[in-house]
């Protein structure tokens, strides 16, 4: 273990670029999250159409790939966009951090849309119409009564949603992020010692996580204070 | 009733309402004057709920007119929300916001439509609660109170917004048998003080005790309505005899 010691800066770095990772594509996720229910729940049907191809795609191919595809395409893209101004240019790339956040929001946010989908389905209609009847509007009864019961509903299928966007971020090494996973390696590289590396990253993971996990647990339990009787 | 002869204040001419094939009203007439009391019945499926949900317009009815406090609910009508606020509306399952709080399920509307100060709002919050007899249940969530006080609750919520009209949809057909006359008593209550009702129901001791007009529906059609003696006694109709032996009969 006492080799770890001399990488612990390294490993402390990494660990903050994941979590930088986490809370831009989690937020970003929301966003796609949001969109893509609102237009699966639109009476338009290209917009309809369009949020079905989009969860469906995003959620039937390897996160992997998807990483991969959405990285080198963009690369290959702009490469040869920026070839046209200048023929000298060799590679050009979306910075590896951005790409991968907007990667996997992408993912958790095909998700994340179906979530919140049954979320707002699940809210009683006859509040609803309760709501209507006593002259809100439309915008009132959707701030006052199905958002806040929304989340109520969005949160166990939100709380899984962040715990994998937390996992995917270990993806975001292979388009030579310096997170942990990647520092783990050139780690390997030097002191031979993979299984210890490897081990620490799976300890900071396993920090992150529970530390979501609890985080979870009191929002679901403010959430449902008033569901207990008595 | 001197009253009764001026311009009704909910007036329906030849509605139809359909559900894509569906007709659900059929050349629906119907005049309510300030201060009645109109008991609707019916056979489930008859278009009560259909109805009474085409007067504040959460459904839009096809063809015919539909005017109320003299204002016509058409697609041209700007301001719906502010018709509905005069409207108050009960519902069988009570319909009240389980994320909040009983004195917070008053004040809510009160609050965003009526731009009510919050002091205040409590106060006619508070006012109702004493009226519907539960103000020691204010602070309590709507879930840990029995299915009678969450229907009283439900109607003070819809008095806050001191409406002229209160609809009833079988306000007490949820409730457990013991807590159906809890109800029923806020509601006659309310019928002494003079406000407009129409109330779907099949409680016919309330019906007889508070409407001055019974109407009795069938397959989106009002087939018969009349005075309460006149359609308890003398029911024209084949099918309200028929209905209304079903009803007194259990
Ligand atoms: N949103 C809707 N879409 C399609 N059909 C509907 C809709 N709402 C009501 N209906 C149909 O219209 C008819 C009348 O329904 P309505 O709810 O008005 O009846 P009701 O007299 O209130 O019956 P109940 O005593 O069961 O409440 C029923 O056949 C019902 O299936
Ligand atoms: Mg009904």
């Amino acid at each position: 273990m006492y080799v770890v010691v001399g990488w612990l800066d390294e490993f402390l770095w990494g660990a903050l670029v994941v979590l930088q990772i986490f809370m831009v594509g989690m937020t970003m996720a929301v966003i796609w999250g949001l969109l893509g229910a609102a237009a699966k729940l639109s009476k338009i049907p290209v917009f309809s159409v369009l949020a079905s191809v989009y969860t469906t795609v995003f959620r039937a191919v390897p996160e992997l790939l998807v990483l991969l595809i959405f990285y080198f395409g963009s690369a290959i893209t702009l490469t040869a966009i920026a070839k046209l101004i200048n023929p000298d240019i060799q590679f050009v790339d979306i910075p590896p951090f951005w790409a991968g956040s907007f990667a996997i929001s992408l993912i958790i946010g095909a998700y994340a849309a179906e979530t919140f989908r049954g979320a707002f389905q699940g809210v009683d209609p006859g509040q609803i119409k309760a709501a209507r009847s006593l002259g809100m509007s439309a915008t009132h009864t959707f701030f006052y009564v199905r958002l806040p019961q929304m989340w109520r509903l969005a949160l166990p299928g939100f709380g899984n949603h962040m715990l994998s966007m937390m996992k995917d971020t270990a993806l975001i090494s292979v388009i030579g992020v310096e997170e942990i996973l990647y520092t783990a390696e050139i780690a390997t590289s030097i002191t031979m010692q993979p299984f210890t590396m490897y081990m620490v990253v799976a300890i900071i993971y396993l920090v992150f996580t529970t530390v979501i996990m609890a985080i979870i647990q009191v929002l679901e339990k403010t959430a449902n204070r008033h569901l207990e009787s008595v | 009733m001197i009253e009764t002869k001026s311009t009704p204040i909910i007036q329906l001419q030849k509605v139809d309402k359909f559900f894509g094939e569906f007709q659900a009203l059929k050349n629906v007439n119907l005049e309510v004057h300030k201060g009645q009391k109109v008991v609707v019945c019916g056979p489930s499926g008859s278009g009560k709920s259909t109805m009474i949900h085409c007067i504040n317009r959460l459904e839009k009815h096809d063809n015919g007119r539909i005017v109320v406090a003299g204002i016509e609910l058409n697609d041209s009508l700007k301001n719906i929300d502010a018709v509905r606020s005069e409207i108050g509306m009960v519902f069988q399952q009570f319909n009240l916001f389980p994320h909040l709080k009983v004195i917070d399920n008053l004040m809510l509307a009160p609050r965003l439509v009526r731009k009510v100060k919050k002091a205040e709002a409590r106060k006619i919050a508070m006012t109702y609660l004493e009226r519907v007899h539960i103000p020691e249940q204010a602070e309590k969530y709507p879930i840990q109170l029995s299915g009678g006080q969450q229907q009283r609750v439900a109607i003070a919520r819809a008095l806050c917004m001191n409406p002229e009209i209160m609809l009833f949809d079988e306000p007490t057909s949820a409730l457990d048998p013991e807590m159906i006359s809890e109800v029923l008593d806020v509601m006659v209550e309310l019928a002494k003080e003079g406000m407009t009702m129409i109330c779907v129901t099949h409680e016919m001791g309330f019906a007889r005790s508070v409407a001055d007009l019974m109407v009795f529906m069938d397959e989106g059609e009002i087939v018969e309505s009349a005075v309460p003696d006149d359609f308890f006694a003398n029911p024209k109709s084949e099918r309200t005899k028929l209905f209304l032996s079903q009803i007194l009969s259990h």
